[in-house]
């Protein structure tokens, strides 16, 4: 019974989101679709880090997607849309032959190469003037179905459905039990048969493509990009700091956690135009600090208790 | 005694290399060196936090932007010198990084690794945040005379003021070597990174060293910051590179191995002013650092497996 209930409500949820359009502005949609992508990728890395990986380079693999989607446009003379499918291509053969050799680090030396590696991405796209554009950027002859608000928006949802599926079954599946297994403890799950770089070579391959994919849906709904947009560190700690106030190893907190820093950081941004990030850093710091488990944590543990009567005053 | 052969053979091509760019292009040298001393000076007390209290600080570079201003702040107030006013910023920052450790890092010290590093993360966040939010993003600039002294040998002229940095590199392996050898409380330091539980049962506060460690870190890196202001405009994000690039040296030299920092930094900074002196390749140099870092990780993991 409950799980119907809950079958019916994520239904009436998704009917409300796609008919957004239907009732909300040209600026309300363009939140949406900010927080649509933070929501992805927020998803994508939280995909990773249930097999005990954490990777700073978010930015790096949508900044790749954003770049090679707009290239494909401008020097392959590629349609938009069909761009799209080959940035997620692009990032999902490029995941792959750095996975093979990165994925084998483990704990700050994976999170600190991811790292390195989008600055180094940053670094080429930057120094490829003729190719790239340089510093300056690269400007699309139009945004993708001429710029319009609801096209745009059903886009990057379509991004984020795709990213949620994704993650979803990645709960369901076996691909769980070889995560958790990793995580928790590597060499008893060696030992039980879980071919351990296997499994992380698909969750790495996977959550590169979401992300690849969800910058090119990015560039190509703007119209344009630079290095330093398409780079931006934003897009590696906000969906970080969104994932965690949510709840980690989770589909629902990530997206939870993004819906609720996503319109605070827009109401913020308005409030302070400098420094407004700073909410971030203290949300980060003190999530850790006192609940690691997050929101979805907070809320299940509270649920639990009540209904075993257990309280702890 | 391969490993023996195999670093004989490295170090000698290392001289040789060294010795070509001499005489091909001695300025690469000698600002390469340069480059090297600032880069060892802040990269060494984040190695000292990795080594006794083995914490990745990724607000390592903020603090020393944080140091930035405030010398900035108090040089523009008082018409203090740096040289002067690092003192005073090394007693605050050393108070304040001791407060951090206080009030987040010791809470952390049991937690998963990942929890640290994504702790320290958004400390760094807040921190530039901070600064962002109270100065703006608008870059500050204090300019002296002295720095661009410069000395000119035979046709070769050149900036020695950055000699600074290299000095204090040098001072601060020194220094360091004889705390953590010859006082007790630097040997108990040593002891408490070598094996914190076993340090403990001897009877050593394994609690108050690394508070001691992290406050002794945080003077170090706020003195950089407040020499820093001599040859660098300063805005929010200019710490962020640098923690980065302390990492890699660190990472490089490997953890614990303090002396080892300054190798690594020669051969960075070396590599990068090479690539500096061709014009085509300048916007390139960047990369030197990520380039190596990865390498060296990578190498690193693959001799593990072997061994």
């Amino acid at each position: 019974m409950k799980l119907k209930g809950s079958y019916l409500a994520a239904a009436a949820a998704t009917a409300v989101v796609v008919a957004f359009p239907a009732f909300l502005g040209a600026y309300p949609l363009a939140v949406a679709r900010s927080i649509m992508t933070y929501m992805a990728l927020a998803i994508s890395w939280d995909m990773l880090l249930r097999s005990g990986q954490i990777s700073f380079g978010i930015a790096g693999l949508f900044g790749l997607g954003s770049y090679a989607s707009a290239l494909a446009v401008l020097r392959g003379g590629m349609d938009p849309f069909t761009s799209i499918l080959f940035a997620s291509a692009f990032a999902a053969v490029m995941s792959m032959l750095l996975g093979l050799a990165i994925l084998r680090l483990r704990a700050m030396y994976f999170s600190i190469t991811t790292l390195a590696l989008m600055e180094i991405f940053k670094i080429v796209i930057h120094n490829l003037h003729d190719f790239s554009g340089g510093p300056e950027g690269v400007v699309l002859p139009e945004p993708i179905f001429g710029g319009s608000a609801p096209a745009l928006f059903w886009l990057c949802m379509a991004g984020l459905f795709m990213t949620i599926g994704v993650s979803w079954y990645f709960e369901k599946s076996k691909m769980h039990l070889a995560l958790t297994a990793i995580r928790n403890d590597e060499t008893s799950a060696r030992s039980s048969g879980v071919d351990i770089f296997k499994y992380l070579l698909i969750a790495f391959v996977i959550t590169s493509t979401l992300q690849g994919m969800m910058g090119a849906i990015q560039v190509q709904s703007y119209g344009f990009t630079t290095p330093d947009t398409a780079f931006d560190a934003n897009f590696t700690l906000l969906p970080l700091a969104m994932a965690l106030l949510g709840g980690i190893h989770s589909t629902i907190g990530p997206m939870a956690g993004a819906v609720l820093l996503g319109v605070a950081s827009e109401w913020l941004k308005l409030k302070i135009p400098y420094g407004h990030l700073i909410v971030y850093g203290f949300i980060i710091i003190l999530v850790i600090l006192f609940m690691p488990q997050g929101l979805v944590g907070l809320a299940r543990k509270t649920i639990r208790n009540g209904r075993t009567g257990v309280r702890h005053e | 005694m391969a490993n023996k052969r195999n670093a004989t053979v490295l170090v000698g091509l290392s001289l040789a290399a060294v010795a070509v760019i001499a005489v091909w292009k001695p300025t690469v040298l000698i600002y390469g060196i340069q480059a090297a001393g600032l880069y060892a000076s802040i990269a060494i007390p984040m190695g000292l936090i990795l080594g006794i209290v083995h914490i990745v600080n990724l607000a390592h570079g903020e603090f020393m932007m944080l140091a930035s201003y405030a010398t900035y702040m108090l040089c523009s107030a008082t018409g203090m010198d740096p040289f002067v006013a690092m003192v005073p910023t090394a007693a605050v920052t050393a108070l304040f990084g001791f407060v951090i450790y206080r009030l987040t890092i010791r809470q952390a010290l049991k937690a998963p690794e990942l929890n640290q590093l994504i702790l320290t993360f958004g400390i760094a966040i807040a921190m530039t945040q901070a600064v962002n939010l109270i100065y703006t993003s608008q870059t500050r600039k204090l300019s002296f005379e002295y720095v661009s002294a410069s000395i000119d040998i035979g046709e070769l002229s050149f900036g020695i003021f950055n000699f600074v940095f290299v000095l204090v590199a040098i001072l601060m392996v020194v220094g360091l070597r004889i705390f953590l050898t010859r006082t007790t409380t630097g040997k108990a330091a040593l002891a408490v990174g070598q094996n914190p539980k076993g340090a403990a049962i001897v009877g050593i506060d394994v609690d108050r060293t690394y508070g001691l460690v992290f406050a002794l870190a945080s003077a170090l890196v706020g003195m950089m910051g407040a020499l820093f202001i001599t040859r660098s405009s300063i805005f929010p994000g200019v710490g962020s590179p640098f923690t980065m690039k302390s990492f890699c040296l660190v990472a490089m030299a490997g953890i614990g191995n303090i002396p080892g920092i300054l190798g690594a930094s020669i051969l960075l900074g070396i590599s990068e002013n090479f690539l500096k002196a061709f014009r085509g390749l300048r916007g390139w140099a960047d990369i030197v650092f990520f380039v190596l870092i990865i390498t060296v990780i990578l190498g690193r993991s693959i001799r593990g497996k072997k061994a």
